[in-house]
């Protein structure tokens, strides 16, 4: 016979289908000279039986391999099923894994292109119930692109990472030189199979392929021990060839694919189990692995890691349910020289939770369950709930309430509990829930959730119920008393933990005449008259929506809606494409308003209208009455541009005012945007097009962003921002009369007169593909912990992203990236730091000190590019690290004297024409003659 | 299997949109057809249809040429609404399906005609939905794909190859970056195979007349605005270096007034379409692309041949896959003028940097040679039938 190119060698396991399924995915490959070696014991006379029908439909491809009696275990059944293996390459399955179609075909290409001994693919396994399938989340970044490594700290996850428990070959002849087996005393001994191979190849190809799916799903846990004792001997190998580095890796890893996961299940494990499995931790964890490797970890998940190394099952539990609800107070926290520790008993520092500067009213606490039984008629329910750094004012004012919360709904019944025992750390509560106290609807009220209120002089706390399986139990069912009629309809309380950990009560039908009415009421919501309705309904409802959609309105726009007369004096608003009533428009806005010119303004907003104008109309962007506005208006005025898509009516003058001068490379210039296709450029240059008016503030804006977006000079005004008239005003002022009072701002956001107000408003990113938020650049808990005494820091995102910012002392922090107007708030700020934001160049007007916090200005302006060097020519100091950046705040004076020229040179080169009185002058320019006919 | 085991001697269909349009894969198709032929192979080419506008092919041609239809034919499509009432419309989807239905049979025919482990090769995404039809029994189907996986996502093939592609028994993209991104998009039968450099001429360019030269279609895909905004920061440091554009096209009136408008006129020639790339290339000392999007360009092979180190728009795996950045070539980002500018500066500025990169690329683009590529197929072929 033909030496094969592969064997694929698969260990029989107790399901003669899932037997049967991966040794198909082996036979129905693409690749064909492959044969099956079946390895098993003999145990299970139906797999055996299925086995040998393979081999008698497959004669020349399937092998079956019995292993004599002593022959025990996994690892040397795959031994053995190695041993009778004949093909040039060898890979192997467990019963119910299956290879991807095309998965021997590329790894032997691979194989054969790259000369490696060893290629690897990617792998999934079974996500819980539903077939779903998964990879874990490190292989993307292993497997992105085809290479081929020789030296594995190139590729670490290799041998760092389980990589090599599945979906890759070796090549015999390499695998019988290195005398590579499986160890028959490891329980788990593919982790360590799959290291040594990695350590003993030549060469290793990593293909972006799938090979091996529907592994078994992970069950952490179960075999702690076995790992444990695997990976130590993956470390001590590693550590014998001066692999330490990998090894400290390997370590990390597990602590962060093993023990957190394992730590999280707590959340749904029997206490038994629980306290075993923490006793096992207990026990071994330490002599494995050492406390280092997740000391540096985030708090919650550090302590969950520390506590099970302590062996302490309930802390273990809370820690995870600490992770699951960030936010949670799970323990008693104590305050140590100013830091914060997690507990009396494990004073680790989790000052970064910021637990400690939260108020009583932003609290959450972790409120146990203790007891939950049905007694005459009414349940009788007990709880703990934590109560950290005596956050709790005295006991005697605190009103300690359940609240039961309709799901999907508003209705709340708010129960005061019949005892509250304040001991130590721990706050004791019990209630008896009387069902008569409940006077529910039944039938559509069906789930009511469970949380504990504690309030204080009017402020209120939250703890929700944590319950666990075990304590809810089954048999606490209690007679419900629903109002009159729906008695007929719900007769039982049933309490159940819901997927969430927590304590819900479900109204249910148990008896008779309620479980009738239930059963005519689904059939009567079921029965194929009202499916029917239903479908025709749905599909109602989405020909309404087609006709709300976006492409019809453009379409209807650009047919029908340009062709409307126009209405004379009409003006449409915009800021920053909706999400804000501020800006130019903002101020050509206030300018008309405070002239009396008779004009019909209306103002566009993004999601929501609060902060926007009273004394003009709103209209929601994309809206219908927006078009309608857009298509009637005289004036179209804004700062960005109107959507790209609707054309210009012909009766209508467009004013762009543009939203900052350019640092970046912009429009026609920007990188981006030159590559893009003739159709792709051409729908930009339609949009710019319909300019009629371009403020400027310099030559420098002529010579960059009219260049940018080929604007002919006669489209240019140079009348300067009148967003800016606000900042020039506040520079005159404070020349006059000094910086104090502050305006009115500072009052509102509540910073005190002995504070230096720091502005951060850093520029923007490019939304991330996953809607989450960004990250700083700065650490702002550093910040305002090295600084908070003498400074408020306010954080500005850029207006199209939002900032996730963590919890600070009061007083030291606030996101005003909700704020409408940034002019209000560089009025305010006493020095800016910003990266490459045009902000800069408006901020410039008022003559304080700008600090340039850019770590990654040489990286930004080669892929961004920029219209001239900022270290050059910058209006502050450019700080690259964060320690200058404080450094050089903490002493301003000293780094700002050399600047000061330098700034009001900035400033007027780049704000030439912003002389304070540009709104005025712009209302002049268009607004102030009489309304003339159709321009264009 | 008897008969596919000796390689020499297989079927090979070589099957494209059109049998002779003047384009880069008709002529990619023709050449490996040579190749094949010259090797051993019986080959047949096929098109859809023929072309209006024609490559001019050597007489006589050596092997079999097949168009399925007499001209660009229509899809036969189901009819929806109130048009499926109208008798007209029915007459005429009818009589497009019974059209595509013959062509399918007479494929069927061919391919039945041929031996076992014959291979049928698909250049292009449109001429599968025939092939899909037809019987295959007994041959090995091999879809291909000349373009980068960024310019096919961005356009309507991407839904045909993720419709047609799946299917059959292998494919190709032209570099394994661009096979990986087909990968990481869950198509896991793609592989991937470099086009051939053509021709490899006798004398490399002397490298000593002080021009750049560019070859191309004068279409936005080339990019050549970029490569005038690149130039006009050039030429005022390079006053003795011309810029020679070979290329006609759509495009030339508007890059000719931004030429003048660049003040670019006493530096740039305009030659126009040549056929002898070789001689252009001799008369050269650097060659220069700023396409917006690129395959595996064959001009960069061709210059890289004759000798003549390239300046580059990093713009594909393609691009990236030829030249060997800093090596045998520089590459700029894509669209970056200035960094393409800087790139020529270094090129015209420093002629011992020239000769070293010149000498390197005639060396490395070696790789792609007839043989090398022809190497490569055999192997994917034995590959296929194992």
């Amino acid at each position: 016979m033909n030496t094969p190119e592969f064997s694929v060698v698969v260990t029989l396991g107790d399901d003669p289908d899932a037997m049967t399924a991966t040794a198909e995915s082996a036979l129905g490959q693409s690749l064909r000279s492959v044969e099956v070696v079946l390895v098993g014991d003999r145990t299970d006379a139906d797999v055996r039986r299925t086995a040998t029908l393979l081999t008698a439909r497959h004669p020349d491809r399937v092998r079956v391999i019995d292993a004599p009696q002593e022959v025990r275990g996994a690892a040397a059944l795959r031994n053995l099923g190695l041993d009778a293996a004949h093909g040039r390459h060898v890979l192997l399955l467990d019963s119910g894994e299956r290879l991807h179609a095309h998965a021997l075909r590329n790894l032997l290409q691979a194989a054969r292109r790259t000369d490696a001994d060893l290629v690897a693919g990617r792998w999934t396994r079974l996500a819980g119930p539903g077939g779903k399938q998964q990879g874990p989340p490190w292989q993307d970044a292993l497997h992105a692109r085809t290479r081929t490594v020789t030296d594995l700290a190139k590729a670490p996850e290799l041998v760092a990472r389980d990589a090599l428990v599945s979906g890759f070959c070796l090549r015999r002849d390499a695998m019988d030189r290195h005398a590579l087996r499986h160890a028959e005393d490891l329980a788990r001994s593919e982790v360590h199979f799959g290291v040594r191979a990695a350590l003993a190849a030549r060469r290793i190809t990593l293909v972006p392929n799938l090979i091996v799916t529907h592994r078994a799903p992970v069950d952490h846990g179960t075999d702690l021990h076995a790992l444990l004792e695997a990976s130590g001997r993956i470390g001590l190998q590693l550590a014998r060839r001066d692999l330490t580095e990998l090894r400290d890796a390997r370590e990390r890893a597990f602590v962060s694919d093993q023990l957190l996961p394992l730590a999280r299940g707590f959340l749904r494990l029997p206490r038994g189990e629980r306290a075993e499995l923490a006793a096992q931790a207990h026990a071994r964890l330490t002599a494995h692995i050492a406390p280092e490797r997740w000391a540096d970890l985030p708090p919650a998940e550090r302590m969950c890691v520390t506590l099970l190394a302590a062996g302490e099952p309930d802390g273990v539990q809370a820690a995870a349910y600490a992770l699951a609800r960030p936010g949670t107070v799970v323990s008693p926290l104590v305050e140590r020289d100013g830091r914060v520790d997690w507990s009396a008993a494990h004073p680790s520092d989790v000052s970064e939770l910021g637990h400690q500067h939260r108020p009583f009213e932003a609290l959450r606490l972790f409120n146990r369950l203790t007891r939950c039984t049905a007694e005459a008629g009414r349940l009788d329910l007990a709880g703990e709930i934590v109560l950290p750094l005596d956050k709790l004012p005295a006991a005697t004012d605190v009103t300690v309430r359940l609240e039961l919360r309709l799901r999907g709904g508003k209705k709340v019944f708010r129960l005061p509990v019949d005892e509250a025992v304040h001991h130590g750390e721990r706050l004791g509560w019990r209630l008896r829930v009387d069902p008569a106290l409940l006077p529910v609807r039944g039938m559509s009220e069906r789930i009511w959730d469970t949380r504990i209120v504690l309030t204080a002089g009017g402020e209120s706390a939250l703890a929700e119920v944590f319950a666990e399986r075990e304590v809810v139990g089954k048999g606490s069912r209690f007679p419900a008393r629903p109002r009159l009629f729906g008695r007929f309809s719900a007769d039982t309380w049933l309490p159940y933990a819901t997927a969430g950990h927590h304590l819900a009560l479900e109204l249910q039908a148990c008896r008779r005449p309620a479980r009738t009415i239930r059963r005519l009421t689904t059939y009567v919501t079921h029965f194929r008259p009202t499916r029917k309705a239903r479908q025709l309904r749905g599909t109602l409802r989405q020909k309404r929506d087609r006709l709300h959609s976006g492409s019809v309105k453009v379409r209807v726009y650009n047919r029908l809606l340009v062709k409307l007369p126009v209405r004379r004096r009409s003006v449409v608003f915009e800021a920053h494409m909706g999400k804000a009533y501020g800006d130019s428009p903002r101020a050509i806005h206030e300018e008309l308003r405070a002239r009396g010119l008779k004009v019909r303004s209306t103002w566009s907003h993004a999601a929501s209208p609060t902060g926007f104008p009273d004394d003009a109309r709103l209209v929601r962007r994309w809206s219908w009455r927006y078009l309608w506005a857009l298509a009637r208006a005289e004036f179209w005025v804004d700062n960005q541009g109107f959507p790209h898509a609707l054309d210009k009516p012909a009766h209508t003058t467009y004013l762009q005012t543009w939203h900052g001068s350019a640092y970046k490379r912009m429009g026609f210039d920007e990188t981006r945007v030159r590559m893009q296709n003739t159709p792709q450029r051409a729908k930009l240059q339609r949009a710019v097009d319909r300019f009629d008016h371009f403020l400027v503030r310099s030559e420098h804006d002529v010579r960059t962003l009219a260049r940018a977006y080929r604007l002919p000079e006669k489209k240019l005004l140079p009348l300067g921002y009148p967003r800016n008239d606000r900042l020039v005003a506040a520079r005159e002022r404070d020349e006059t009369e000094g910086r104090f009072p502050r305006p009115e701002l500072a009052a509102r956001l509540g910073i005190p007169d002995h504070q230096k107000t720091v502005l951060y408003a850093p520029t923007f990113r490019g939304t991330p593909k996953d809607g989450r938020a960004h990250q700083l650049r700065l650490d702002v808990r550093k910040f305002t912990e090295r600084l908070g005494d003498g400074h408020v820091l306010l954080v500005r995102a850029h207006y199209m992203e939002r900032a996730e910012l963590p919890v600070c002392a009061p007083g030291t922090l606030l996101d005003v990236s909700g704020h409408h107007d940034v002019s209000e708030l560089l009025c305010l700020a006493d020095v800016l730091v910003t990266d490459y934001s045009s902000i800069m160049f408006d901020y410039a007007l008022l003559d304080r000190p700008i600090v340039l916090f850019a770590p990654d200005l040489d990286a930004y302006a080669a892929e961004r590019g920029s219209y001239f060097d900022l270290r050059e020519r910058a209006p502050g100091p450019v700080v690259e690290t964060e320690d200058e950046l404080l450094r050089t705040l903490a002493d301003l004076k000293r780094a700002d004297t050399g600047h000061a020229e330098r700034r009001r040179a900035f400033a007027a080169e780049f704000g030439a024409h912003d002389r304070g009185d540009s709104a005025r002058a712009v209302v002049d320019a268009l607004f102030a003659r009489p309304a003339r006919r159709n321009r264009t | 299997m008897t008969v596919a085991t000796d390689p020499r001697e297989r079927d090979i269909f070589l099957f494209s949109n059109t049998t002779d349009e003047l384009g880069g894969v008709t002529a990619w198709m023709h050449q490996m057809a040579r190749l094949f032929r010259t090797h051993g192979h019986r080959v047949h080419t096929l098109g859809v249809h023929p072309a209006e506008l024609k490559l001019t092919l050597p007489e006589p041609l050596g092997y079999p040429m097949t168009a399925l239809h007499p001209a660009h034919p229509t899809a036969p499509r189901r009819l929806t609404g109130p048009r499926r009432l109208r008798p007209a419309e029915r007459r005429r989807e009818a009589a497009h399906a019974a059209d595509k239905q013959r062509a399918v049979d007479a494929l069927s025919a061919l391919f039945r005609a041929a031996r076992p482990g014959g291979v049928v090769i698909v250049t292009q995404v449109w001429p599968m939905e025939w092939v899909r039809a037809a019987d295959t029994t007994g041959l090995t189907v091999i879809g291909m794909s000349h373009e980068s996986y960024a310019y096919t996502r961005a356009c309507h093939r991407y839904r045909w190859i993720k419709q047609n592609y799946p299917h059959v028994d292998h494919w190709l993209t032209l570099t394994q970056e661009d096979a990986d991104d087909w990968i990481a998009d869950g198509m896991h039968n793609v592989g991937f195979m470099p086009n051939a450099l053509a021709h490899l001429p006798e004398v490399p360019s002397p490298r000593t007349a002080k021009v750049v030269a560019s070859i191309g279609r004068l279409h936005d895909q080339k990019g050549i605005d970029m490569l005038l905004d690149a130039w006009a920061l050039v030429a005022p440091e390079r006053p003795d270096w011309t810029l020679r554009i070979y290329g006609a096209g759509v495009e030339e009136a508007d890059l000719r007034a931004q030429c003048t408008g660049l003040g670019l006129d006493g530096s740039v020639r305009w030659l126009g379409r040549t056929d002898d790339v070789p001689g252009a290339l001799a008369g050269a000392s650097v060659f220069v692309q700023s396409s917006r999007g690129e395959g595996f360009p064959l001009a960069l092979m061709e210059a890289m041949a004759s000798g003549v180190p390239c300046a580059a728009f990093d713009c594909a795996p393609g691009v990236r896959e030829i030249v060997r950045d800093g090596e045998d070539g520089l590459l700029a980002p894509p669209g970056d003028s200035g960094a393409l500018a800087d790139r020529l500066l270094r090129l015209t500025g420093n002629p011992r940097l020239r000769d070293a990169m010149g000498v390197r690329a005639r060396k490395n683009v070696q790789r792609f040679s007839e043989g090398e590529i022809l190497r490569a197929w055999e192997e994917l072929f034995g590959l296929l039938e194992l």
